[in-house]
């Protein structure tokens, strides 16, 4: 699917030319005239990235921008404005614009901003599924069986002298858990080494989605 | 016509009518022939009307030209509007001897009207490609009208071109590239701008006339054809719109 791009221009010319340009160049674009319509728009179908003139009737840029930094955190803006103004380029940076361009923008530049803007997103999505994936594997995959292995000794240490066979049956148990929690660390590992190898030769790239996948897998006791 | 008499002229009289009550008015003079713009001598010129403060790339005055011909025209539209906003809501009146102009519009769209008849008619070597589409001005016009003034304007150059016994050029190429260079003399102006300015209404009425030169491109190369069935009468008479398309005149 292409990056959904917002232009949000109170001027119709501007609108369309970027709109022209930015599908041209392979995105998926929408346009708001002013703060307001942007954020209905945002409401109804999210944007990957909104380009936001700073001086408009009604909403500012800037009032726009905080509302969307808040709203929509996984919306990215790049700020566009006619006077360059350091002052408000700061403000706007703070806030959490990603850029500031200053009009009229050089559109082939626009584009290959875009572009790694839109890259460097979803390499930080994608990290954040990581993150939440391992989180998930050490809490569930690796708490829970250890909870239980410890639970089993425990049980294991207050049996009767004479409830050999018993002990047997649980301390099986918990090795048979140790295995496969072994066995899936193991995996862990090979891939954690496959991802810090990452740029090195003869090293196997492996990106944060397949990473995500791999925990994934393992969670379900599905890799090898 | 003797040199005693009088040359014919276009008059456009720009009134600016704001919430507050004031008003802002301009006149532009164009020579009815050459649509020249007719001014009086602006003395002293501020300095950031000099050739070299801020020169387009693709300037092809000489050195010996002290001042940029545009930046002269817009000295003192620019300096009237220099701590305007550009969403500003104005009133805009255009008076020309046939017909009178008007729309509540905001202070950047009223301005890049009149901005633009100055850029195109005050003798830069560049801007003066679109000069003939001032005789044709349509104050507010949108990107649309536009586009279609700009081709119908220069069709009409090609037909003159062909009638003459060269070679005119149907695939608006040339027009691509006009625009190619009128958009570096915009930004080259909107750079200037920024250091005559405090508000961002001329500059960005500036901006206005570069996105009108950024979407032409696109509208060629994919808008036009949208136009199709506005043309179905022409479109018809040679058989179907794809074998209307393949046979451009030679």
């Amino acid at each position: 699917m292409n990056e959904r791009i917002l232009v949000v221009d109170d001027e119709e010319s501007l609108r369309l030319s970027l709109k022209f340009k930015l599908k041209s160049a392979g995105f998926d674009v929408d346009t708001a005239v002013d703060g307001e319509e942007a954020l209905e728009k945002l409401k109804a179908k999210p944007a990957d990235v909104v380009l936001l003139d700073i001086n408009m009737p009604r909403m500012s840029g800037i009032e726009a921008l905080t509302i969307i930094r808040q709203t929509y955190p996984q919306t990215e803006a790049i700020m566009l404005t006619g006077f360059a103004d350091f002052s408000t380029a700061i403000e706007c940076l703070k806030i959490g614009a990603k850029d500031y361009l200053v009009k009229p923008v050089d559109t082939t530049e626009l584009v290959t901003r875009l572009r790694s803007l839109v890259r460097s997103r979803s390499t930080e999505l994608a990290l954040q599924e990581v993150h939440q994936e391992y989180l998930g594997f050490l809490s569930e995959e690796l708490m829970g069986p250890l909870k239980e292995i410890q639970t089993m000794l425990d049980q294991a240490s207050k049996l009767a002298g004479d409830a050999e066979k018993e002990r047997k049956k649980i301390l099986k148990g918990a090795r048979e858990i140790a295995a496969k929690l072994e066995e899936k660390l193991e995996l862990v590992a090979e891939i954690s080494r496959r991802a810090t190898d990452v740029g090195t030769p003869g090293s196997e790239d492996i990106s944060p989605t397949q990473l995500t996948e791999k925990l994934r897998e393992i969670r379900k006791g599905s890799a090898h | 016509m003797s040199s005693t008499e009088k040359k014919p002229v276009i008059r456009y009289l720009y009134n600016f009518k704001f919430q507050d009550g004031t008003e802002k008015k301009f006149e532009v003079v164009l020579d009815e022939s050459t649509l020249e713009l007719v001014r009086e001598d602006l003395n002293p010129k501020p300095e950031w009307t000099k050739l070299k403060y801020s020169q387009c790339e693709n300037c092809p005055l000489p050195d010996s030209a002290e001042h940029c011909p545009v930046a002269v025209s817009l000295a003192g539209l620019v300096d009237a509007f220099s701590d305007a906003v550009s969403y500003e809501a104005a009133e805009v009146t255009v008076e020309t001897s046939l017909r009178t102009y008007f729309k509540k519009t905001t202070l950047q769209k009223g301005l890049s009207g009149i901005i633009g008849i100055y850029m195109s008619t005050s003798n830069c070597p560049v801007m003066s490609k679109l000069r003939p589409m001032t005789r044709f001005h349509l104050p507010f016009a949108n990107s649309l009208e536009t586009f279609f003034r700009s081709i119908s304007s220069y069709l009409t150059a090609q037909v003159l071109l062909m009638r003459q016994g060269q070679q005119p050029d149907w695939d608006l190429k040339g027009l691509q590239e006009i625009y190619k260079e009128v958009n570096i003399v915009n930004k080259g102006m909107a750079d200037r701008l920024h250091q005559a300015t405090q508000k961002d209404a001329n500059i960005n009425a500036v901006v206005i006339l570069h996105s009108f030169g950024d979407g032409i491109t696109y509208f060629i190369e994919s808008g036009l054809t949208d136009l199709e069935p506005m043309f179905e009468v022409f479109l018809k008479k040679n058989g179907s719109s794809d074998s209307a398309s393949s046979q451009k005149p030679s």
